[in-house]
């Protein structure tokens, strides 16, 4: 297994002093549905946004630690945001197109890397809007606004819009808290088939959801990292008595 | 003891009430204006210069200095006042320095536009050496008019969602790429609202022109920046109290001619931000 992100003994604390991370050390797979769960505010959260350093738009005061990105320390200042961004893209809990139309939605990164050419902008939205499973239902009306779409259409277009920058790493912050079981099943369905040209860390919205779609599972809680294992595992057999108390409900 | 029914039924008569005394004075103000006004207006007194001691004429030249005025201030006061909003809101955290200037501009609002016209006549005027002109009175109203662009293009661009800005970050967005192309088309139409109310405010000034720009009667129309004007509220003044003799009717026209102009500005303003609170989707 191809280790695509290491976190070695990363901490952190906000200065209103919600939500830390303390000395993490966990390695994210590569091509794998890498899951962090646990109960809110244990700090999944924070992880996942420290892996493309969206972190640096909230009041940090304390971050301690490398994150490796193939081996380049992404978390180390001075790093070039604005290429990891490009690198690992990010999908948010609700869907938030941004007020324009799907094609340009699409495009809108593409616009900002500085590629202009208008075939390779048609490619990538025909691209990317396939891999989200989104093509058939809007391929004839790009045009229109984002916000014309369903709930769970707009979350499959958040999907294509992270995947038009063909990132190496997409990270998915509850990405179905909103949806419907259907639309919820097709975003899980796409991840699996995309997982062979993309590696996910996934923060999902419930223990089923995370038990359904994990390779590996990552159980925290309070800011700590408690068990680390492949999916299976974890939710079958989990080595810690928390972790199993949280899997079968006992507590979150 | 009143009954529930009365008590009710007194409460909504006071209420309707006090919001006819709200309406009845700018009705009152607007028609009695109109009625004793309308009888001035053609396309002589519009189009013409004022003669015979202003008692004939028309008002063509304050006409002229107020589109210049309104434009000089919008030159000033645009850039300056969206840029400030713009830090503000995008840049600026909470510190000691935005709480300095978020007062000046509370202060800045309180100041009487007398004291603007005081000031402008020794800085602009006296001190830059620019004499009574345009570009002294532009300036004047210029900084008058700031706090009310700054505050509600402030408001503007706070409304955009918060996860707009995010989006646009993740996707490999600069601060700035991300104002320009999501926040800044977003907040546009309450910006231009909030542009378009300060002129408007600034165009119906006197205090402010009085010492700065205003020329009590000049039989041209301004040659550059650096000219006098005539100007529709001065040229009012004027008439009103500085002229013996004068007709009544041409007091009023004039008086229409600039509540004209300043309503239609409000209408403009009121007619945009419908247009576009329409098309918004968040």
């Amino acid at each position: 297994m191809d280790i695509k992100i290491r976190i070695e003994d990363f901490s952190l604390h906000y200065s209103d002093g919600k939500e830390s991370l303390r000395h993490i050390t966990l390695d994210i797979y590569a091509n794998q549905i890498n899951v962090l769960f646990g109960p809110s505010g244990g700090g999944k959260s924070s992880l996942l946004r420290a892996l493309n350093r969206l972190n640096d738009l909230t009041d940090v005061a304390v971050q301690e630690g490398r994150i490796l990105l193939d081996g380049e320390d992404i978390a180390a200042p001075g790093y070039d945001v604005i290429r990891l961004r490009r690198r690992v893209g990010i999908v948010f809990a609700r869907p938030v197109p941004l007020p324009m139309s799907i094609y340009r939605n699409v495009t809108y990164g593409l616009e900002l890397a500085g590629i202009k050419d208008r075939a390779q902008w048609d490619a990538a939205v025909e691209r990317s809007l396939k891999q989200a499973a989104l093509w058939e239902e809007v391929s004839d009306r790009l045009d229109e606004s984002g916000y014309a779409l369903s709930g769970g259409q707009q979350q499959r277009l958040c999907l294509a819009r992270a995947l038009a920058l063909q990132p190496e790493v997409v990270l998915l912050d509850e990405p179905t808290s909103g949806l419907d079981p259907i639309s919820t099943s097709k975003i899980e369905r796409t991840l699996q088939e995309l997982k062979s040209e993309y590696t996910f860390v996934a923060v999902p919205h419930s223990v089923q959801q995370a038990a359904r779609i994990a390779d590996w599972a990552t159980f925290f809680l309070q800011g700590e990292l408690i068990e680390h294992g492949d999916g299976k595992t974890i939710f079958t057999t989990p080595q810690n008595s928390q972790t199993n108390e949280y899997i079968t409900g006992r507590f979150g | 003891m009143l009954s529930r029914q009365t008590s009710q039924r007194i409460a909504f008569i006071v209420i309707s009430l006090s919001a006819l005394i709200v309406v009845a004075p700018i009705l009152f103000i607007v028609g009695y204006i109109v009625v004793q006004g309308v009888g001035a207006i053609s396309w002589e007194f519009l189009t013409g210069f004022p003669y015979n001691g202003m008692k004939s004429g028309g008002v063509w030249p304050a006409i002229v200095g107020t589109l210049w005025l309104t434009l000089g201030t919008a030159v000033v006061a645009v850039p300056v006042g969206v840029g400030a909003a713009i830090y503000l809101s995008e840049y600026a955290g909470d510190n000691q320095l935005t709480r300095a200037i978020r007062i000046a501009i509370i202060n800045l609002a309180g100041i009487p536009s007398v004291v603007y016209g005081l000031f402008g006549l020794g800085l602009f005027v006296i001190f830059l050496n620019f004499g009574t002109s345009i570009l002294a009175g532009s300036l004047t109203l210029g900084i008058m008019t700031l706090p009310v662009i700054i505050s509600t293009a402030e408001e503007a661009l706070r409304a955009v969602p918060q996860s707009f800005r995010l989006v646009s970050v993740s996707l490999g967005g600069t601060r700035w790429e991300t104002i320009r192309r999501v926040v800044l088309p977003q907040a546009l139409p309450g910006i231009i609202t909030g542009i378009i109310l300060g002129l408007e405010r600034a165009a119906g000034e006197t205090a402010p022109i009085l010492f700065t720009v205003a020329a009590f009667f000049l039989p041209r129309l301004p040659h550059s920046i650096f000219d006098q004007t005539m100007a529709l509220p001065y040229h009012l003044f004027v008439i009103s109290t500085q002229v013996p003799g004068m007709p009544v009717r041409i007091q009023y026209g004039t008086a229409l001619v600039l509540m004209f102009f300043v309503l239609s500005m409000n209408v403009l303003a009121t007619l945009i931000r419908r247009h576009y609170r329409r098309q918004r989707v968040w």
